[in-house]
C-alpha cells in the first residue's frame, strides 16, 4: 500500500476496485466503515454484489476483465470535464499528452458497452472520486490476476496522479496482500529477479555487495518465476523444487497441469505444517512449525514489520523453518551459524537499505514501516510524498484488452473465483479449525436464479462444472450476488477445486495467472 | 493509584494468600493481560489506562475462567473494575466461579470513563484505588428511543448491515461460557454467509443477553464493524429492570427474571 | 502451573493484525485480540478469533516422511535431511545449479524467507526462488 490501513478511515472517498474487502481484509473494511460513518461517498466496482456494495453511494458491477475500459471511461469523463488536478499533473507528473490522446477513445458510451456499466454511472463515479479532497483506492486480487494485470494497475495508478491522489495522507493507491507475509516474502527477495530490498540480481554493483556479504560466488541470471518452473519441470530442465509452506496443486491456475508437473520432479521436497495435497506428492517431507511456535517477523500490506513470538514448542519433532534450512544449507556445505532470528534480521538490516533502520528491540509496541533505513528513522506511513521514486510519476497509456479467454458455444459461462470470509487460501489451516469449518464446510458454485432455472436445478444440487482443462462437482448456491451468464467459486475446497478450471495464462510482465476469467459450461449432475 | 493495586498485590502474593494474580501488564510496547506470579515482579503492572482511560481493558473474568477450570483449588487474584465486579457476581451464581478461590482487587473508574461508558455504578463495592464517582443513565439509548419504531429498526438494520460476523462480541462477552451457542445453529442462523441473517442473529444474542449483560461494552470495543451493541444491551437491560426489576450483578446470588420464569416448568 | 499470554502476529490475511495467544501449561487455549495495536485496536474477524484452534490440531505433521516404495513413510531428521540434500547435491551435479528451483512463502517469517533465498541463491547458485505473490 502507498499509504497505511488507519488512514483509510479519513478519506473523503473510497474507491473499492476487485476487493471483497470485508470478507478478505476485514479489518481493513472495517476503516471504510468509519470513513462512511464520518461522511466518505464509497465506490464499489465488483462483477458481483459484495457485502461492503450495500453502503456504496454507488456501486457498479462491471463484466470480467473490463477494469481498464472502466477506469479508461472514468478517466475520460475527468479530462473532458475538467475534474483532474492540473497543478499536480504539471508540477509532479509527465507523459500527460500522449496519456490523454489515448483516453479519447474511451467514451462512456463506448465503455458501457464493453463493461455493462450504465454510461451515467460512469460519470457519477468520475465525480465522486475526482471531487474529493482525498481519495483512497483500495484494490485487490480482481484487479491483478489477470492477463491484463499490470495494466489495470497502471490505470489506477493513472487515476490518482490524474487527480492528486497520491503523495498525500488518506489517498494513494492501495493493494490489500492477501498473504500475512506476502509483504515480507517480496521484500526479502523471494522472487527471481532481485535480492531482499529489491535490488537486482544482475546489477554488478549490488550482486559484488552479495557475494562479498555472503562469500559465495552469485548468478546474475534472473531466475524462473513459478510458471517457468513448472514448464522446466514439465520439460526436464527442472529436476528439483524445494517447496516450503506452499500448496501448488491447489493454489495454483490448472491443477491437472501443476500435478504432471510435480510429479516429473526427480526431487519434491516440501516443507509444511499439515500433510497438503502437493506435500502428499512430496519424495521427502520436512515438518516446519506455525507461527505459534517460533520468533520472527512478518511485514504487512501497510508494509508494518512485526513481531512474531514463539508461543509453545514446537509440535512433535517438528522443527522452526528457519532451523531446517540452517541445517539443510550446513550440511550442503554452506555455513549458517544463526543463533536466533534477531540474528538473521541483523543480517537482513546490513544488506536491505529499505530495513537499515530496523531492529527487534525498535519493533516492540506498533512495529515499524519500511522505509526505515536508519537507527533514528520513524519509517513511513505514506509513500511517494513531494516525489515518486523515480522523480516525476509517469502516465500509461493502456488500452483495454479482453481477457484470455471469453465465452463461447461450448463454454457459456464466465467463471471468476475468490475467497470467503471463513477460510483462508487453501484452508489447510482454517479447515483444521473446527469452529470455522462449523462455519463454512465446503465449496459451491454460486449461480444467478434465472441460470439455475434454465440448468433445472434448485439450491443444494449438484453441478458438474467444466473448462478447457477439466471438471469439478459442486453444490450450488443460487443467488443474484452473481448476475446472469457469471457464476463465482471459492477456490478454499479441494473437493471442489476451482483451480482443476482455471486458466494458466497470465500477465507478460508480472506473470500472474487470470484466476479472475474463464469460460465453462455447467450441467446438472446426475444423483 | 497503580501503586496502591501494587501494594495490595503484592501483599497477597508475598503472603500465599493468592497462587497468582490476573492483572493488566505493560509488555512488547503494549498493554495486555497478564498473570503475575512473583511479588518481587510488579513493574509491569497497569491498570489499563493507554492512551485514554480504560481504553486497554480485556475480559481477565473469562481469562480466569480458563485458568480456575484447570485449577479447581487454588486462589487466584484479579483486577476488577465496577462492570468485572458485577461480572464476578453473576459468574458466581451461574456457579462459573467460585468466591472463595477468587479475590477482587477493585478500582474504581475515573469520571471521563464513567461518563464514556454511561456507567451506572463505576466502581466495585470494595476497592484499594481510585475515588468513587457517579453513575449516570444512557443518553445513547436515549437517543434512540427518541426516534420512532419505524426509524430505529432502519437504523440497527443499517448498522448490523456492517456485521462481519467475526463472533466477537460472543467471544470476548465475560456472560458467554455455555458450551454449545445458538448462535452457531444453522437451523436458526443460516451459516457461512455476511452479513449474518439481519435481525436474526443480533436480535438472538439480544435476547440471551436478557438477565446476563452486565455492561462492561467490552462486545462493542472488539466489533471491527463498530456496531453499538452496547447501546442495544443497554436498551435489553432497561426493559428487563423496567418488567422485573432486576439488573445483572447488582446483588449476589439474585435469581435472573428469567431463571424464574423457568422454575414451574423445571419443577415440574 | 504455567499460564501466559504471547503478543503476535497473526498468520492469515495481510492486514496483519496483532493477538495474544494465551497458553495454559504448554497448550494455546485462546486468541485474545490486542486492544493496544494500531492496525487492528482490540478488533478480529472469525479467522483471527479462532486462530488457535489448528495450531496443535492432532493432523499437524510431528515427524518428517521420506518416501519408500512409493509411501511417505516415518523418518528420523538425519535421515531426511541427509536425502534432501544428498539427492540436491546429485542434481546440482549432473545437471548444474538452475535445475534446481524453490518456492518460498508468503506464511513464514521474514527471516526464514530470506534465509531460503540465501541458501538458494549463495549454496544452491541459483536465483530460481518465487513464491505466491501472484496467486
Amino acid at each position: 500500500m502507498t499509504n497505511s490501513i488507519s488512514e483509510i478511515e479519513d478519506a473523503d472517498c473510497v474507491f473499492i476496485i476487485g476487493s471483497n474487502t470485508s470478507s478478505s481484509h476485514p479489518l481493513v473494511a472495517t476503516r471504510i466503515f468509519r470513513a462512511k460513518k464520518k461522511g466518505a461517498r464509497i465506490i464499489v466496482a465488483d462483477p458481483r454484489t459484495i457485502q461492503i456494495s450495500s453502503l456504496a453511494d454507488i456501486t457498479v458491477r462491471h463484466k470480467l476483465g473490463t477494469d481498464v475500459a472502466l477506469l479508461n471511461g472514468i478517466m475520460h469523463v475527468i479530462i473532458q470535464r475538467g475534474w483532474h488536478n492540473v497543478s499536480f499533473v504539471e508540477e509532479r507528473t509527465e507523459g500527460f499528452e500522449a496519456f490523454s490522446k489515448g483516453i479519447e477513445n474511451y467514451p462512456p458510451e463506448k465503455v458501457a458497452e464493453i463493461t455493462g456499466v450504465d454510461a451515467g454511472d460512469i460519470v457519477r463515479m468520475a465525480e465522486i472520486y475526482a471531487k474529493a479532497e482525498t481519495g483512497s483506492i483500495v484494490y485487490c486480487m480482481g484487479i491483478t490476476q489477470h492477463t491484463t494485470g499490470v495494466d489495470n494497475v497502471k490505470a489506477l495508478a493513472n487515476l490518482a496522479m490524474l487527480t492528486g491522489n497520491v503523495g498525500r495522507e488518506s489517498t494513494g493507491v492501495n493493494p490489500l496482500r492477501g498473504q500475512n507475509n506476502v509483504q515480507g516474502a517480496c521484500d526479502m527477495g523471494g522472487l527471481p529477479n532481485v535480492y531482499p530490498g529489491y535490488q537486482p540480481v544482475n546489477m554488478m554493483d549490488i550482486q559484488k555487495k552479495f557475494e562479498k556479504a555472503w562469500n559465495a560466488a552469485l548468478s546474475d541470471k534472473v531466475g524462473r518465476t513459478v510458471p517457468q518452473m513448472l514448464t522446466g519441470l514439465t520439460d526436464g530442465s527442472v529436476k528439483a523444487l524445494y517447496i516450503v509452506g506452499e500448496n501448488p496443486i491447489q493454489s495454483d491456475p490448472d491443477t491437472h497441469h501443476v500435478k504432471k508437473a510435480l510429479a516429473a520432479a526427480e526431487l519434491l521436497v516440501v516443507q509444511d505444517i499439515f500433510l497438503t495435497p502437493t506435500a502428499e506428492m512430496a519424495h521427502v517431507v520436512l515438518p516446519g512449525t506455525s507461527f505459534a511456535e517460533k520468533d520472527g517477523t512478518f511485514s504487512n500490506t501497510e508494509r508494518r514489520v512485526m513481531r512474531v513470538r514463539q508461543a509453545i514448542d514446537p509440535v512433535g519433532d517438528s522443527r522452526p523453518d528457519w532451523q531446517i534450512i540452517q541445517e539443510v544449507s550446513n550440511r550442503f556445505g554452506y555455513g549458517m551459524d544463526y543463533s536466533s532470528p534477531e540474528a538473521v534480521m541483523r543480517e537482513i538490516a546490513s544488506l536491505t537499505p529499505s530495513y537499515g533502520g530496523i531492529t527487534y528491540e525498535r519493533l516492540e509496541g506498533e512495529g515499524l514501516q519500511w522505509p526505515c533505513p536508519h537507527a533514528d528513522h520513524p519509517g513511513t506511513r505514506f509513500l511517494h510524498e513531494g516525489m515518486f521514486s523515480r522523480g516525476k510519476g509517469l502516465f500509461h497509456p493502456i488500452e483495454y484488452r479482453p481477457p484470455a479467454e471469453t465465452v463461447d458455444e461450448e463454454f457459456p459461462y464466465w467463471l471468476t473465483t475468490g475467497r470467503v470470509f471463513a477460510h483462508y487460501h487453501t484452508a489447510t489451516m482454517t479447515r483444521n479449525s473446527p469452529t470455522l469449518d462449523a462455519e463454512i464446510r465446503e465449496g459451491y458454485l454460486e449461480v444467478h436464479p434465472d441460470d439455475a432455472d434454465r440448468l433445472g436445478v434448485l439450491q443444494g444440487d449438484a453441478v458438474t462444472v467444466t473448462s478447457r482443462r477439466g471438471t469439478i462437482t459442486a453444490k450450488t448456491a443460487v443467488t443474484d450476488r452473481v448476475q446472469q451468464g457469471l457464476v463465482f467459486m471459492p477456490f478454499h475446497f479441494i473437493e471442489s477445486n476451482a483451480n482443476v478450471l482455471t486458466n494458466p495464462a497470465h500477465d507478460p510482465v508480472a506473470q500472474i495467472p487470470e484466476f479472475k476469467v474463464c469460460a465453462v459450461k455447467l450441467e446438472k449432475a446426475p444423483l | 493509584m497503580i501503586e496502591k493495586v501494587r501494594e495490595r498485590v503484592r501483599d497477597l502474593l508475598s503472603s500465599g494468600e493468592v497462587k497468582g494474580f490476573l492483572g493488566l501488564s505493560n509488555k512488547y510496547g503494549n498493554t495486555g493481560p497478564h498473570l503475575f506470579c512473583d511479588a518481587e515482579d510488579l513493574d509491569g503492572l497497569v491498570i489499563g489506562d493507554w492512551k485514554g482511560p480504560g481504553d486497554a481493558r480485556y475480559t481477565l473474568n473469562k481469562q480466569l475462567i480458563h485458568i480456575v477450570r484447570k485449577y479447581p483449588d487454588d486462589v487466584f487474584g484479579v483486577l476488577v473494575r465496577g462492570c468485572d465486579d458485577r461480572g464476578l457476581k453473576v459468574l458466581y451464581t451461574w456457579n462459573q466461579l467460585n468466591p472463595e478461590k477468587v479475590i477482587p482487587v477493585g478500582i474504581a473508574c475515573s469520571q471521563d470513563l464513567a461518563d464514556a461508558c454511561e456507567c451506572r455504578k463505576p466502581y466495585p463495592d470494595d476497592f484499594v484505588a481510585g475515588e468513587k464517582v457517579e453513575g449516570r443513565a444512557s443518553d445513547s439509548v436515549a437517543r434512540l428511543d427518541a426516534l420512532d419504531v419505524a426509524g430505529r429498526f432502519e437504523a440497527w438494520l443499517k448498522e448490523f448491515s456492517k456485521c462481519i460476523k467475526c463472533y466477537g462480541c460472543r467471544d470476548v462477552c465475560p456472560m458467554c461460557f455455555c458450551k454449545e451457542c445458538t448462535l452457531e445453529d444453522d437451523r436458526l442462523v443460516n451459516n457461512g454467509v455476511i452479513p449474518p441473517e439481519i435481525p436474526v442473529f443480533h436480535l438472538t444474542r439480544a435476547v440471551h443477553m436478557v438477565g446476563r449483560c452486565i455492561d462492561c461494552g467490552l462486545c462493542n470495543e472488539v466489533c471491527p464493524a463498530d456496531i453499538p451493541l452496547r447501546t442495544l444491551y443497554k436498551k435489553v437491560a432497561d426493559i428487563v429492570d423496567e418488567e422485573f426489576q432486576y439488573r445483572p450483578g447488582q446483588e449476589l446470588y439474585a435469581k435472573s427474571p428469567l431463571n424464574i420464569l423457568m422454575q414451574p416448568s423445571s419443577t415440574g | 502451573m504455567d499460564y501466559r499470554t504471547v503478543l503476535t502476529t497473526c498468520t492469515y490475511c495481510g492486514c496483519g493484525c496483532n493477538f495474544y495467544l494465551e497458553v495454559l501449561d504448554g497448550q494455546v487455549i485462546d486468541t485474545i485480540p490486542c486492544k493496544t495495536h494500531p492496525v487492528n485496536e482490540g478488533k478480529l474477524c472469525i479467522k483471527g478469533w479462532n486462530v488457535h484452534e489448528f495450531i496443535q490440531s492432532p493432523k499437524r505433521l510431528k515427524r518428517p516422511l521420506i518416501r519408500r516404495d512409493g509411501v511417505l513413510t516415518e523418518a528420523t531428521w538425519d535421515e531426511a535431511l541427509d536425502y534432501t540434500v544428498s539427492g540436491l547435491k546429485a542434481i546440482k551435479d549432473a545437471h548444474g545449479s538452475d535445475s534446481i528451483a524453490f518456492l518460498t512463502s508468503a506464511k513464514v517469517t521474514n527471516e526464514e524467507n530470506y534465509l531460503l533465498q540465501k541458501f538458494a541463491r549463495a549454496a544452491v547458485g541459483t536465483n530460481s526462488v518465487d513464491h505466491c505473490a501472484r496467486l
